[in-house]
């Protein structure tokens, strides 16, 4: 079964239109690189899949659910990872995370494990405001796979990641299903099989990543 | 305990946590209740005669204006640090989250009458009583949920600090009438304080009911 299939989607601002009419299927355990330059509407297609937003027009089903109906029993499946790190920047690395297990409904035990995953064990009790700007991505990535999710969607994780970002990347998405919106074409090539175009909103075509790469 | 209450504690205590750490709020509302006062007590002439016919007025006002800049920061704070989609994305009840920033938002103003209360009765010679306490309190239940409603609704748009007190005054006129009325008579003014009491109990549920409703409809999306 394909975790994720878009029909159409549809996004318009006004009289913007973010996105046009894009198609879109990932199958179970697939990675998608999502390309485009800026306001191409990578951000749009990912909040949409993230179901943050609903699109204008356009059918989403996301493990088999419609996800425009759907939206709170898939929210305990989807992790995802937003352009601003939306952190509690008076609360330390572990309270936050123990305040997302809560909403989640997961035992906390799990904290731990997740600050070991994205390294950030040492500064684990340091308010988030006072972690550095990699470091609190590490710590949002840390909070969209809290709940181990079996989709992840990632909007430019690796902007202010450090050299070990892409090894932090390979490593939760290992195993998952997962959509990453980057400009890094090296990244998405080392990181997914496949890749979707964006232009101005349209698709200019899913490929594999030797394609795009060339 | 059931997830809905945990969801709420969760988010109530993660905002008083944040408060307590940062004091962004609660001094400058302590400040402003005191000053507030100060300014009513040299505007006013006020005597033993009138004290109590003008201390319930500027109680209300005072903790109307208070209420608005409590409730206007519960859902500001979240906008600004982007922090409120994550919370959205999760599979928590929207109600539920909605009503742990109330909570959070209604006890912060519950600290500033502390302040509010003793100070009043220093500045007019009012009488602070059980009766004054309980009236204002069950008042703070139904003005914190609306107030947290208006407060989300306009926590996306610019003008935000306007339309805030155009929305919610309007809707926080009940508490103030039934209040103002409970109060009186707990300073010593003639009246039914029950029947009064009772009115405030009423506007709390309907209220809490329709806030709760709404909730879904104004947090998602």
């Amino acid at each position: 079964m394909s975790t994720i299939v878009g029909q159409q989607l549809t996004q318009r601002f006004g009289s913007d239109l973010a996105l046009d009419s894009v198609d879109l299927v990932l199958d179970a355990g697939e990675h998608l690189a999502v390309l485009g330059e800026n306001g191409a509407g990578k951000t749009t297609l990912l909040r949409i899949l993230a179901t943050a937003a609903r699109p204008t027009a356009g059918r989403l089903e996301i493990f088999g659910l419609d996800a425009l109906r759907e939206r709170n029993r898939l929210r305990a499946r989807i992790g995802f990872v937003a352009h601003a790190p939306g952190l509690y920047p008076a609360l330390s690395a572990i309270e936050n995370l123990e305040f997302f297990c809560s909403l989640h409904g997961v035992d906390r035990g799990r904290v731990s494990g997740t600050l070991d995953l994205v390294g950030l064990t040492d500064v684990a009790r340091r308010p988030a405001g006072r972690l550095s700007r990699g470091e609190q991505q590490r710590l949002a990535i840390g909070r969209a796979v809290l709940h181990d999710p079996r989709l992840l969607i990632l909007d430019e994780p690796d902007a202010s990641l450090d050299s070990g970002g892409a090894d932090l990347l390979a490593r939760v998405m290992q195993g998952r299903s997962a959509v990453l919106a980057t400009h890094d074409h090296a990244l998405a090539n080392r990181l997914c099989c496949r890749t979707l175009v964006l232009r101005s909103g349209r698709s200019l075509g899913a490929g594999t990543r030797l394609r795009v790469v060339r | 305990m059931n997830r809905s209450v945990a969801v709420a504690l969760a988010v109530a205590r993660k905002d008083l946590t944040s408060e307590w750490r940062t004091r962004e709020l609660l001094p400058a509302l302590g400040q402003f209740v005191v000053l507030a006062l100060v300014i009513a007590n040299f505007g006013f002439q006020i005597d033993s005669q009138n004290a109590a016919t003008i201390a319930p007025g500027v109680l209300w006002l005072t903790l109307v204006f208070a209420g608005l800049v409590a409730f206007g920061r519960a859902f500001a704070a979240e906008r600004e640090q982007a922090s409120l989609e994550a919370v959205l994305l999760t599979p928590a009840s929207p109600a539920a989250i909605f009503a742990g920033k109330a909570i959070a938002a209604g006890l912060l103003l519950v600290a500033c009458e502390l302040v509010l209360l003793p100070v009043l009765t220093l500045f007019f010679g009012t009488p602070l009583n059980l009766r004054l306490v309980v009236a204002v309190l069950v008042a703070t239940v139904g003005m914190a949920a609306l107030g947290c409603l208006f407060a989300a609704m306009v926590a996306r748009v610019r003008a935000r600090e306007v339309l805030l007190p155009l929305l919610t005054l309007p809707l926080w006129i009940p508490f103030v009438v039934a209040g103002g009325q409970a109060v009186q008579v707990a300073m010593g003014a003639n009246g039914s304080y029950d029947q009064a009491l009772g009115l405030l109990v009423d506007f709390d549920i309907l209220f809490v009911v329709l806030t709760s409703l709404a909730a879904r409809f104004v947090l998602d999306e």
